[in-house]
């Protein structure tokens, strides 16, 4: 039963000729390659936190070190409170993703099922700020945030999270999709439109929701210079904290206690997309739309 | 259409208006106000800061042009534009191609094709800093690479010279950020209908011409909508040059917005730094809206 769908550019027949093996054998190679310099350098990070200062500049290094040195993480807690870093991190993810959800939620929903007037002037009133980069009004974004008083304020990241015209873009789309019959016979049926959106838009949006937490996710976990600006010491999320504190240019904190700190880091979101692969992948194609 | 049972027009006033629109714009109220504050007020404030002399003690002043005239004097801005240019060149260059011979390599892949999707997108998963962090090793004097090419006897490479750190960044950038052009490109291989090539093969043409003539004009909406994309983001590219090299040696890797962060955050000129956003705002919608266009003229054409 092979049919048209088991092929891709190259069928069977192509295998049988001398030259496209030779070209193909070459490609795997180069895959296998690839594939290693990618999975490399993470195992090598985390081989070397385990290594003596002298075992990690030892020449010709070894992969494996020779003690598993456990001391060095227990080290790594003197130069960085990874749990409190940690914990900041979670905070400004929880109150970002609770924001920007609800409240683009809600407003993405007016726009696609409820009445409004000049619904297109406030729709180009959000949508407009897509063409703009953030970064060129990254200097004004700061100064406001310190004329607000919001500096150093969990504040400063939970309200501006709701200003996402992107997200507001993927909810309407979404909800666009959504039949207005749903709305209308539950209208009939004496439920308010808050009842309508909380019971029937939000089950039904189920997976461009987890999208957007699993993007808001990566978001915060990997933001660390715009954090480091606006807040400061105990109340910095991990990632400027590590900016701040262990790998600023010209650190001079011993590599294996670094790499230590790496590891512990890189953990959390890695086991974030081993569960979520799909999601993060869709929400990957939705990104193309952004242009 | 909505049933208009109890339309405004009947009674008319502003009473019956407001409870004809009262949910839809309670729903829109706080994202309306939020939008304000943190999106409409700080880009109009950069316009106006821009003109000013931004002084957290004594209170603004009003500069006039001064301070482009500031920006536009200084030498470092036209080595910040050239280096920008030479990074997003460098990034077309080195890095464009490589997600789409990725891609089309991996949809030919008989075994593992899961894994060698997926494997490219790792670094996009691990937050940037961790990768700055272990490249800062990598590219260390006496560092795995160089411990590498010395073991098969070649000279050292000095990536943190001059005259190689641009390329440096570029490699750490292309490794880091190709897997999710990839998948991109993946699923919109998925996409070409298998007859097209069946057809292509049955005339006679070989590998290479089913990808020159079927494969590559299939992708060519996404490859524009992606380098459109890589254009705007490497404009704007600052991080990894100022964790990996702090934009040294000698301003070599000192791109624009890393100019005007330092003006902002290091030297406290918050009007030099915002006039710079201004510019770099205008450059920025002028070219998305141009590229808009052209995708919609395109489109109808």
């Amino acid at each position: 039963m092979k049919t048209a769908q088991d092929r891709a550019i190259m069928s069977r027949y192509d295998f049988r000729k001398p030259g496209v093996k030779v070209v193909y054998a070459f490609m795997v190679l180069c895959i296998i390659l690839i594939s290693l310099s990618m999975l490399y350098p993470f195992a090598n990070t985390f081989m070397n936190s385990l290594k003596s200062t002298e075992e990690f500049f030892a020449f010709p290094a070894p992969f494996f070190p020779s003690h598993w040195l456990w001391g060095n993480y227990k080290e790594s807690l003197d130069y960085l409170n990874i749990a409190l870093h940690f914990k900041n991190t979670v905070l400004i993810f929880a109150g970002n993703t609770f924001i920007s959800l609800t409240f683009l939620g809600l407003a993405a929903f007016s726009l696609a099922h409820l009445r409004v007037p000049a619904k297109k002037w406030i729709t180009l009133y959000f949508m407009s700020t897509l063409l703009i980069p953030a970064n060129s009004y990254l200097i004004p974004n700061f100064l406001n945030l310190k004329g607000l008083g919001l500096l150093n304020s969990f504040w400063a990241f939970w309200l501006p999270a709701g200003a996402n015209a992107f997200y507001l873009l993927l909810l309407k789309n979404f909800f666009d999709g959504i039949h207005k019959e749903l709305f209308e016979s539950a209208r009939i049926d004496g439920a308010s439109e808050f009842r309508s959106f909380l019971s029937i838009a939000v089950p039904l949006s189920a997976p461009i929701l987890v999208t957007l937490v699993l993007l808001g996710f990566s978001t915060t976990w990997n933001d660390f210079y715009w954090s480091s600006l606006v807040m400061q010491e105990d109340k910095l999320p991990l990632a400027a904290a590590i900016y701040t504190k262990i790998i600023y240019p010209g650190s001079t904190i011993n590599w294996n206690v670094r790499f230590a700190i790496l590891s512990m880091t890189l953990l959390p979101p890695l086991i974030v997309f081993l569960f979520f692969q799909r999601y993060i992948i869709s929400g990957l194609s939705l990104g193309a739309v952004k242009g | 259409m909505e049933l208009r049972m109890d339309t405004p027009v009947a009674k008319p006033g502003l009473r019956r208006k407001t409870r004809w629109y009262f949910w839809g714009l309670l729903f829109l109220v706080p994202e309306i106000v939020i939008f304000f504050i943190f999106l409409w007020v700080p880009i109009a404030k950069g316009i106006s800061y821009s003109f000013y002399n931004v002084d957290f003690v004594d209170g603004n002043a009003f500069v006039g042009w001064q301070n482009y005239a500031d920006v536009l004097g200084n030498p470092d801005f036209y080595t910040a534009i050239r280096n920008t240019l030479v990074y997003m060149g460098l990034a077309l260059l080195i890095g464009f191609w490589v997600p789409i011979a990725m891609a089309i390599a991996v949809s030919e892949l008989k075994w593992f094709k899961g894994f060698a999707r997926i494997v490219g997108y790792l670094p996009s998963i691990i937050p940037a800093i961790v990768l700055y962090g272990m490249w800062q090793w990598f590219y260390d004097p006496v560092g795995p690479i160089n411990s590498f090419l010395n073991f098969v006897g070649l000279p050292e490479f000095d990536f943190y010279s001059k005259e190689h750190a641009m390329f440096s960044l570029i490699i750490l950038e292309t490794w880091q950020n190709f897997g999710s052009a990839t998948l991109i490109y993946v699923a919109g291989l998925a996409a070409v209908p298998r007859e097209l090539y069946e057809a292509s093969e049955l005339d006679g043409a070989g590998v290479w011409a089913r990808i020159r003539y079927v494969t590559l004009p299939s992708l060519k909406g996404l490859i524009l909508l992606l380098l459109v994309l890589q254009l705007i983001a490497t404009s704007q590219a600052f991080q990894s040059q100022l964790l990996m090299f702090g934009g040294g040696p000698d301003n070599a890797t000192l791109t624009y917005l890393l100019l005007t962060t330092r003006e902002a955050f290091t030297f406290f000129n918050f009007g030099k730094a915002s006039a710079m956003g201004v510019l770099m705002f205008i450059v920025l919608v002028v070219f998305s809206v141009a590229t808009l266009k052209l995708r919609k003229g395109g489109d109808e054409a």
